[in-house]
């Protein structure tokens, strides 16, 4: 009997290969689970329709210049942040119970590279993500929201929220290897990303907040995300912090230590246990 | 490289926090033979077979599959054995033949051959009736078959096995034993768990029975059923009061083994048929009633007392 006794060489062919294998069974199991999708199909139309009329009939929004903003164009960037943060509880949950079912362990007897593993869960959450984004801006659209950016912007807008997904779902692995119950991931995630992302001036502006929470807000990463989106989406400035007034940078900086923490982070704990 | 021994382990260790869940295992697995770990519920067998199979990591000692370093060659070790767990670890919203494929696809077989593949694993472990059914609406020893079908995607140097039959039914279990004569007639070298003597007897070239972590004996079947005595006629009463006056009764003329709190003696039986007789008519002789009174072969528990001398610490679910 003859064995391998070269070093293993990883291909990025293979490790495509494999990405692509394991992203492609999580697609199959779909349409026998719909109910997996309703965080990315039907909260997203619930929430942008619940904030768009509930807030919106009493809420007057002014830009920095004192003019009113209509609240359509103040809220659909904001909820574009949310909906990404939310993502992360949606991955935190989906890689809990994927890692009790045991096969994720048989996956990792098998001599297949433990980050395409890894990779495969982030993409498939990531393309999962992004159906709810497409929803949110569809709502959006229909109700009356109106970006004012050309190409060049709608670019930066896919790039930023692309980025921002990596970083969420990264994140989310994480978490969902590190609390291992779908009820932990949810009672911390909600805890944790439901104020944070209350206070990062996705419904109302944080200038108008009191100081304990405007503080917050001023260096919450959702903040950042969310004040990105909006001057990309409507040419809105945002001030009140250096991160506030360097949005775009602070999020690429924020997405990029959250991505350098997390992935060395997962692959260590999956490779270990 | 060839090598005689599929599996070497030296002072193989594991703790998880104070607890000591495998302590100073040493074993070898010669090449193309049958290894039995036979141990009854939390003995340490899913963790050494963790380890083996690169998914623990030892906390110290070495172990080595097919002549790699579980820690320092994880991949070569992992090209070299297949793993099936104790629990199925299947995807549940694929069909069968999906996580065949899936599982043959992954191993590095092209579509075509992943295809060619799973048909044969399909037919050979004849799960043709259901092989385009959902995993999760298919019965448990169905679904164990697949498991064991999706180990065998590629034909491994080494089929790790973690207590393959438990929960089956006896045709299921007759055919995941005939499933593993098979293989090994192809060559393949077997390392299995149980909680069965009677499997590690059907199956084994080699026993080791292990407990807290601890290998408290090892030889061939044969040596084992020396020690332990082929089988046994076991005595129930049905109140303690009868229970005494038979162990009063037969103490004399039997070498019994009791057990007053569950009303049991037991009796070894080497010749069988003639000493079941025997001790029917000399209990019938008492006049003591008896609620069962059987021939059967020893346990898990019976092979504890004959090698260790005391009976072992968790209850094993023997139902064999
Ligand atoms: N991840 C873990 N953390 C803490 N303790 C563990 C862990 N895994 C196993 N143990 C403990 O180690 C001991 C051995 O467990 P193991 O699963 O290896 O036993 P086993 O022989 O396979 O038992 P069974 O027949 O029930 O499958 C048990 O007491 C168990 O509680
Ligand atoms: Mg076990």
């Amino acid at each position: 009997m003859t064995t391998i006794s070269l070093s293993p060489t990883v291909t990025p062919r293979r490790f495509t290969g494999e990405v692509g294998l394991l992203v492609g069974r999580g697609f199959r199991m779909l349409p026998r689970v719909p109910e997996r999708l309703l965080d990315v199909t039907l909260q997203p139309v619930v929430f942008t329709l619940l904030f768009l009329y509930v807030f919106g009939s009493a809420l007057h929004i002014t830009d920095p210049a004192g003019h009113p903003v209509r609240y359509q164009d103040y809220l659909l960037p904001g909820l574009i942040g949310q909906q990404l943060v939310f993502g992360l509880i949606g991955t935190g949950t989906a890689t809990a119970n994927d890692f009790a079912s045991g096969v994720i362990d048989r996956f990792r007897s098998l001599p297949v590279h433990r980050l395409a593993i890894l990779t495969a869960q982030v993409v498939g959450q990531v393309l999962e993500q992004v159906l709810g984004l497409v929803i949110v801006v569809g709502i959006g659209l229909i109700c009356g929201w109106r970006p004012t950016f050309g190409i060049g912007g709608f670019l930066e807008l896919v790039g930023l929220v692309l980025l921002g997904l990596l970083a969420s779902t990264w994140l989310g692995v994480l978490i969902g290897m590190v609390f291992r119950s779908s009820d932990a991931v949810q009672g911390v995630g909600f805890s944790l990303v439901f104020p944070l992302s209350f206070l990062a001036g996705t419904f109302v502006p944080i200038q108008g907040m009191a100081l304990v929470p405007r503080v917050i807000g001023e260096w919450d990463p959702i903040a950042a995300l969310v004040a990105s989106v909006r001057r990309v989406c409507q040419g809105t400035p945002s001030s009140g912090s250096w991160m506030l007034e360097h949005p775009e940078l602070a999020m690429v900086g924020w997405c990029v230590l959250i991505i350098a923490v997390c992935v060395p982070l997962a692959l260590r704990r999956f490779s270990r246990s | 490289m060839t090598s005689t021994r599929a599996v070497v382990t030296e002072g193989l260790t594991r703790r998880f926090g104070d607890f000591t869940a495998v302590d100073e295992l040493d074993l070898e697995v010669a090449t193309g033979s049958v290894f039995a770990i036979l141990g009854p519920n939390g003995a340490g067998k899913t963790t050494t077979v963790r380890m083996l199979a690169t998914l623990t990591a030892p906390t110290s000692g070495r172990a080595a599959v097919c002549g790699h370093d579980v820690v320092t060659e994880a991949e070569q070790v992992r090209r070299s054995l297949s793993l099936t767990g104790q629990f199925a670890a299947l995807e549940d919203n694929l069909t069968c033949r999906e996580n065949l494929v899936l599982m043959a696809r992954l191993r590095g077989h092209s579509r075509k051959d992943a295809a060619t593949i799973t048909d044969r694993l399909i037919e050979r472990f004849d799960i043709v009736e259901f092989a385009d059914k959902l995993v999760k609406s298919v019965s448990g020893g169905q679904r164990r078959r697949t498991d064991l079908a999706a180990s065998l995607v590629i034909q491994p140097q080494l089929l790790v096995l973690d207590e393959p039959t438990t929960g089956l039914d006896p045709r299921s279990r007759m055919e995941v034993w005939s499933s593993v004569r098979e293989l090994v007639s192809d060559g393949v070298t077997v390392l299995l768990t149980t909680q069965y003597l009677e499997e590690a007897d059907q199956l084994a070239d080699h026993v080791v029975l292990i407990d807290h972590g601890r290998a408290v004996a090892s030889g061939t079947p044969y040596q084992l059923k020396a020690q332990i005595g082929e089988q046994r006629v076991d005595v129930v009463t049905s109140d303690v009061a009868a229970f005494d006056a038979l162990v009063t009764a037969l103490s004399g003329r039997f070498t019994l083994t009791t057990n007053r709190e569950r009303r049991s003696l037991s009796i070894p039986a080497p010749d069988e048929t003639a000493d079941l007789a025997a001790v029917a008519k000399a209990v019938h002789a008492t006049g003591v009633t008896v609620d069962e009174l059987a021939l059967r072969r020893p346990t898990l528990d019976d092979a504890f007392l004959a090698l260790t001398g005391s009976p072992s610490s968790h209850p094993a679910e023997e139902t064999a």
